[in-house]
């Protein structure tokens, strides 16, 4: 894949190109303030870009600006943000335009290195990667607590992985259950929720997304 | 017909009132006519006497006779005036056995109490400006409340006479006293409002021992924020990284004798530095919450909102941007309104509204919850009341029982 990385602080900046380049990535370009990320984005549309929230000129959502900046001039463009604390408010705003291709990670996802990596991946294919933190809020926050009472322990779980991009391969593996009941559970809780299921399972993501970020 | 009696209602009060004000305001002159009609009387050396006791009569008067005055025009025209007369401090006892009032050391309390009673209204400025007032009132609102009873003074006299002269000169008088009798208390108001009020010099005073009592607030909560920071860092992050470098280290040692115990250690310090990072957002996130910094106040309510068990409502005019430190009390004010409505009001529901006027910020957060908030000293609400007193800022509370608890907060800023 090719890959634009930014992130105002130089040490981490390196190590994210190193770790991209281990696992057979090519790092096109380079950025440390909002304007460079957002030139470096319109002049490479990599396949996904690495940006960093907090960072120069202004020291505040330089990083998150770009990013949306860059994705309403090219809808879709893959981009995952990291930042050192993560906001259900910066997460509904990446979400918003519901068009996928969206991750938002907490820095330190990068210490597991296989995890980080597939999740660029899967943003990559148009796919979301939201941080667990994001997500347990997000199912805990005052409306969406209500609607979520009817579901069973497992489908909570269930959800909350979904919720934050897993397939359902690899929502069996995390839970140690088999695909087949992994489908099974989401079938009913999609039943419950009252959403449409649906085969392609970027979408559904985003519709399990949308209905959470239901005011 | 209706015109007609309202307007004698307001003769008859307005006669009452002006023989109030000319009572009230010859109190002090009474005193000192009496004193020269006492020495005149029994002549010789008896003028010192009756001056001293003049005098003395003058300083004792002159704080309750303003009292009345005050209270007078606070009933009559709802107009209050602030005495701004001085607090006394506290007085305590020393380890010495003797007990210090602010001024001097005395053998026992009711000593001390005394002592300081005198100097304090030897020291007021509002004792002198008392005096100037006995001076002032009877000469001017005094002079003009006199005009109505005088009227009628000159009419009961010259009505009694049966000669020509005398009874033009009564019904005259009738006319004046009626005619004067809703308007002749008036005076007393503006002359109070002028004369009365504290001086600047005595507002700027007060200010000043609310500013210092202010500064030492912020001090002593700064110098604990700053050690509640210092401990967590010295019991959270850095001991954590002292045991991520001994984890390190062990693992170098081990990596070829046993590398799988090598790994294993590597996985815990792995651990160990997401755990610090967890540890670390926290306490920024106490310190200053980094959606404030990126985003402002508007944003960051919204954010606090969203992650509130709450279904909580945020409406803002815009992105308002104010000084840093403004933004940061009334995101922790609004922070704390909000942990209270579901600790201990158990709402479910809450809505927050910010607007700016032409002197501030107005931030209300409204819950729906059983209400009955009081504020004890040392908690939560007084602490926030005393964040916002740093800017002048205020709070005011509604919480009946049975709810809904509804608060405000308002800190005036130039840099709308």
């Amino acid at each position: 894949m090719r890959i634009v990385v930014a992130e105002d602080l130089y040490l981490l900046r390196d190590g994210l190109v190193r770790l991209l380049e281990a696992y057979g990535h090519e790092v096109v370009a380079t950025a440390s303030t909002g304007p460079e990320t957002l030139d470096a984005l319109r002049k490479w549309r990599p396949d996904v870009s690495v940006i960093d929230v907090r960072m120069p000129p202004t020291q505040s959502d330089e990083g998150l600006r770009a990013a949306l900046a860059a994705r309403a001039e090219l809808p879709g463009l893959p981009v995952l943000i990291l930042s050192q604390h993560v906001e259900q408010l910066y997460a509904r705003e990446l979400l918003a335009d519901g068009s996928g291709g969206v991750g938002y990670l907490l820095k330190e996802s990068v210490f597991d290195a296989d995890q980080f990596v597939d999740a660029l991946e899967r943003v990559a294919a148009g796919g979301t990667a939201i941080d667990p933190a994001v997500i347990s809020k997000l199912l805990s926050s005052g409306s969406s607590h209500r609607r979520l009472d009817q579901l069973t322990e497992r489908e909570h779980s269930v959800l909350s992985l979904m919720a934050e991009g897993l397939s359902n391969q690899a929502i069996a593996q995390r839970l140690f259950l088999s695909e087949s009941a992994v489908s099974k559970y989401t079938t009913s809780l999609f039943g419950k929720l009252g959403i449409t299921d649906d085969d392609n399972s970027n979408r559904r993501v985003l519709a399990v997304l949308t209905y959470l970020n239901k005011p | 017909m209706r015109q007609l009696g309202s307007w004698v209602a307001s003769a008859c009060t307005g006669f009452v009132r002006a023989c109030v004000v000319v009572v009230v305001s010859t109190l002090v002159p009474a005193i000192w006519v009496a004193a020269v009609a006492l020495s005149l009387w029994l002549g010789g050396g008896m003028w010192v006497a009756a001056l001293f006791w003049a005098v003395l009569g003058t300083f004792a008067m002159s704080r309750p006779v303003c009292r009345m005055f005050r209270s007078l025009v606070a009933k009559w025209t709802g107009t209050d005036i602030p005495g701004g007369y001085r607090e006394p401090g506290p007085v305590i006892r020393l380890s010495t056995g003797y007990w210090w009032n602010g001024f001097s050391y005395e053998r026992n309390q009711r000593d001390a109490h005394k002592d300081q009673r005198w100097r304090m209204w030897l020291h007021d400025p509002a004792t002198w400006r008392d005096l100037r007032f006995m001076a002032i009132a009877p000469v001017t609102a005094g002079v003009v409340a006199a005009v109505p009873p005088a009227g009628v003074a000159g009419a009961v006299l010259g009505l009694a006479q049966p000669s020509f002269v005398p009874r033009v000169v009564g019904v005259l008088g009738l006319v004046v006293a009626v005619a004067s009798a809703p308007f002749a208390w008036r005076p007393v108001r503006p002359v109070a409002v002028r004369f009365l009020r504290p001086s600047p010099a005595m507002v700027l005073a007060d200010r000043v021992d609310e500013l210092t009592a202010q500064r030492a607030d912020a001090t002593v909560a700064q110098a604990a924020e700053i050690r509640r920071i210092e401990r967590d860092l010295h019991d959270g992050a850095q001991a954590r990284l002292v045991a991520l470098g001994l984890s390190l280290a062990t693992a170098e040692k081990l990596m070829e004798t046993n590398p799988e115990q090598a790994k294993a250690l590597l996985r815990d310090a792995r651990a160990g530095a997401a755990t610090s990072l967890t540890e670390l957002r926290e306490l920024v996130r106490g310190i200053n919450p980094p959606v404030l910094t990126e985003r402002g106040l508007v944003d960051a309510v919204r954010a606090l909102a969203l992650d509130s068990p709450l279904e909580t409502s945020v409406s803002a005019e815009g992105r308002l941007r104010l000084d840093p430190p403004i933004e940061s009390a009334v995101y922790f004010g609004v922070s704390e309104l909000l942990t209270n409505a579901v600790k201990h009001a158990h709402a479910t529901r809450a809505r927050i509204t910010i607007t700016r006027d032409e002197t501030g910020i107005v931030v209300e957060v409204e819950d729906n919850g059983r209400g009955g908030a009081d504020e004890r000293p040392g908690g939560g609400l007084a602490g926030l009341r005393r964040r916002l007193a740093v800017f002048d800022g205020t709070l005011e509370l509604t919480s009946p029982a049975g709810g809904p608890t509804r608060a405000r907060m308002m800190v005036p800023c130039e840099s709308l």
